[in-house]
C-alpha cells in the first residue's frame, strides 16, 4: 500500500491560513467508534491516546464527507478559499 | 432592489456550465461564481460520460471535446471470496459513452461557455446566501452579489439550498466516491476502451469498485455509501489501495481523489426548486446507481440545460416565486424519466441481500456446477437448497428478477 501522505502529496494544495474545519473534541471524548476516523479519506481526523482528536486540515480532499460523517455534529465544516486543484480529477 | 444579474449560477461544474451556456443562448444576463482556480479543479468522476446530453449542448462536441476512449467493453465481475463470477460485453464501433477525466473536461467546457459570452467568476467561494428584496444575496469571499433567480449548481454539498435551511444530509443517502489515477501502457487501438464493475472485494462496504481505460492513464476506485464505510475492512483512506491490491492492478499513482456522491434515489430526491431558486445536476441529488453503473454527467448536462431555459421562462414571466416550471420542464425530460426507471434497480440495490447473499447464493450454485462428485442434484434442487441455506423463499427471487429488469 502506498502511504497516504505520498499519495496526498502528488496533490497541488493552496492550504488556508485558518482552518476550515473546526472540531469540538470536547463531544469527541464521549465519542468511542470515532467513525470520522474511518470514514475519511484524506485522514483528515487522527485519534489520540487521550481520547480526543488531532485535526489534519491540510490534508482535506474537499469530498463533502465532513458534513455527514460526525453522528454527534462535533465536526464544522465550510469549504476552504484555496484548498485542493486536481490535475485529472 | 437592484440586482447584479437576471440569474446567478453557483458553480462551475457540468450543470452549471451547461446551465449558463444556455441561458446565454437564451439572452439572459448571467453571472457564474466557481470557488476553483479553473472549472474541474475541485470536481470528480469515475469518470464514464453517456454523451447524448452533451451532444444536444454542443452539437460538434465528438469532434472538439477532449473525451478520452470510446466505452467498448464492459466487464462484470463479482467477488465471493475466493471465488470470482465475470462477465464481458464487446460492442466494437460503439460511441455512445466515452471516459472522461474532469479536470480537462470541465475546462474545455468553461471555454467553450466563455466564447458564447459567459461570464465565470473564477476562485469566487459563495459563503452564505439569504434572501432580501425579492431576491437571494449571496455573500463571497470577493463580495456580496444578488439576483431575482439563482441556480444552484454546487454539486452534492449544495451550497444555497443549504445555507437556506432547504437539505438535511445523512451518511446513508450519500456515498464516498475515492479515486486514483494510475500511469498506464493501454495496449488498446484509440477507438477502443473498457470500464470494469467490481462487487463484493471489500467486506463490509454498500457498494463497489471501478476501472475506466483512459488514453495513457486507468482511472481505479470505489464508490461506497457513508454509513457502511465504518463498517469496511479498510478505513476510507486506505479503501483505494486495497481495492487495488485485490483487483492486482499496480503502477505508477498520478493522483488520488475524493468526492462525494449523492445517493437518493427518485423516490426521496430533495426539494429541486424553491421561491428565487433550483437546482440542478447533484445540488438536486440527480444520480443513478442502478448496480451496473453511475451515471450523474448526462444527468448534470441535461438539468443544467433545463435550468436555463426555465431561467428564460421564469425571468420572462417577471414572478420569481414560479419556480415550479422548472420541474414540470423536468418532468418532461429523460431526467426525472430515467430517474423514475431506475429507481426499482436502486430499491433492490439497497436490500441487504442484494450486495452480499445473492452474489454469494450464486457463486455457491455455480462452483456446485463445476465440481463433480459421486453425489450430484439437478441445478434447480441445487439453487432451492442454496436459497434456503440463506432463508430466501424462490418467490422473493422472483419478485427481485421482476425488479431488476422492470
Ligand atoms: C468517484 C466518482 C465516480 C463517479 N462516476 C461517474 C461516472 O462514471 N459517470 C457519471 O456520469 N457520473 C459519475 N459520477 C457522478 C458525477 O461526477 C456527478 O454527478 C457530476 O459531477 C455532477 O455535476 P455537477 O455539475 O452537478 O456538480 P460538480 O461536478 O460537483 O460541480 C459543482 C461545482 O460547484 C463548485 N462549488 C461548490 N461549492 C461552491 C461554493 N460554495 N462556491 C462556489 N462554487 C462552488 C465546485 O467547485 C464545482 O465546480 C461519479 C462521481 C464520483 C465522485
Ligand atoms: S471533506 Fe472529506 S476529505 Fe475533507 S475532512 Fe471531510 S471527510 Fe475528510
Amino acid at each position: 500500500m502506498v502511504p497516504l501522505l505520498k499519495r496526498l502529496g502528488l496533490n497541488t494544495y493552496n492550504v488556508d491560513k485558518k482552518p476550515h474545519i473546526e472540531v469540538n473534541t470536547d463531544i469527541c471524548i464521549n465519542c468511542k467508534d470515532k467513525p470520522c476516523t474511518l470514514s475519511c479519506p484524506a485522514g483528515t481526523y487522527e485519534a489520540l491516546p487521550d481520547g480526543r482528536i488531532a485535526v489534519h486540515y491540510e490534508r482535506c480532499l474537499e469530498c463533502g464527507g465532513a458534513l455527514v460523517i460526525c453522528p454527534f455534529g462535533a465536526i464544522k465544516f465550510r469549504f476552504p478559499e484555496g484548498g485542493i486543484s486536481y490535475r485529472y480529477g | 432592489m437592484s440586482f447584479d444579474a437576471d440569474v446567478i449560477i453557483v458553480g462551475g461544474g457540468l450543470s452549471g456550465l451547461s446551465a449558463g451556456i444556455t441561458a446565454v443562448r437564451e439572452g439572459l444576463n448571467v453571472i457564474l461564481l466557481e470557488r476553483g482556480d479553473y472549472s474541474g479543479a475541485k470536481n470528480v468522476s469515475g469518470g464514464r460520460m453517456y454523451i447524448h446530453a452533451l451532444k444536444k449542448l454542443i452539437p460538434d462536441a465528438l469532434e472538439k471535446a477532449p473525451l478520452e476512449r470510446p466505452i467498448t467493453k464492459e466487464t462484470f465481475e463479482i467477488f465471493c471470496g475466493n471465488r470470482k463470477i465475470t462477465f464481458s460485453f464487446e460492442e466494437k464501433d460503439k460511441k455512445n459513452s466515452f471516459s472522461v477525466l474532469r479536470a480537462k473536461f470541465d475546462r474545455w467546457l468553461a471555454s467553450e461557455a466563455e466564447n458564447l459570452g459567459l461570464l465565470i467568476s473564477y476562485s469566487t467561494l459563495v459563503l452564505n446566501a439569504y434572501r432580501e428584496g425579492g431576491g437571494i444575496t449571496l455573500e463571497t469571499n470577493r463580495g456580496t452579489l444578488k439576483a431575482p433567480l439563482i441556480i444552484d449548481a454546487s454539486g452534492v454539498t449544495s451550497v444555497v439550498f443549504r445555507m437556506l435551511g432547504l437539505r438535511k444530509f445523512t451518511p446513508d443517502k450519500w456515498m464516498l466516491g475515492v479515486k486514483e489515477i494510475i500511469k498506464a501502457d493501454v495496449n488498446l487501438p484509440e477507438n477502443e476502451g473498457e470500464v470494469r464493475t467490481i462487487v463484493g472485494e471489500i467486506k463490509g462496504v454498500k457498494g463497489g469498485g471501478f476501472v475506466y481505460t483512459n488514453k495513457d492513464t486507468l482511472s481505479v476506485g470505489m464508490a461506497v455509501t457513508f454509513d457502511s464505510l465504518p463498517k469496511s475492512e479498510f478505513p476510507a483512506k486506505d479503501l483505494v489501495e486495497a481495492f487495488k491490491e485485490r483487483i492486482e492492478i499496480e503502477g505508477e499513482i498520478l493522483e488520488y481523489s475524493a468526492h462525494a456522491i449523492p445517493y437518493y434515489g427518485f423516490k426521496n430526491l430533495p426539494p429541486l426548486y424553491d421561491k428565487n431558486l433550483i437546482a440542478a445536476g447533484d445540488s438536486a441529488g440527480f444520480l443513478i446507481n442502478d448496480g451496473f453503473t453511475i451515471r450523474g454527467m448526462d444527468l448534470a448536462i441535461g438539468s443544467g440545460m433545463i435550468a436555463g431555459l426555465a431561467s428564460k421562462k421564469i425571468v420572462e414571466s417577471r414572478n420569481f416565486s414560479n419556480t415550479e416550471i422548472y420541474y414540470e420542464m423536468l418532468k418532461d425530460s429523460f431526467v426525472l424519466k430515467h430517474l423514475e426507471l431506475a429507481y426499482n434497480r436502486f430499491e433492490l440495490i439497497n436490500s441487504p441481500s442484494t450486495f452480499s447473499t445473492y452474489p454469494e447464493i450464486l457463486c455457491n450454485v455455480l462452483s456446485d456446477m463445476f465440481t463433480v462428485e459421486e453425489n450430484r442434484d439437478t441445478l434447480i434442487n441445487d439453487v432451492i437448497y442454496r436459497l434456503k441455506e440463506k432463508g430466501i423463499p424462490l418467490s422473493q427471487v422472483v419478485r427481485d428478477l421482476w425488479k431488476a429488469v422492470k
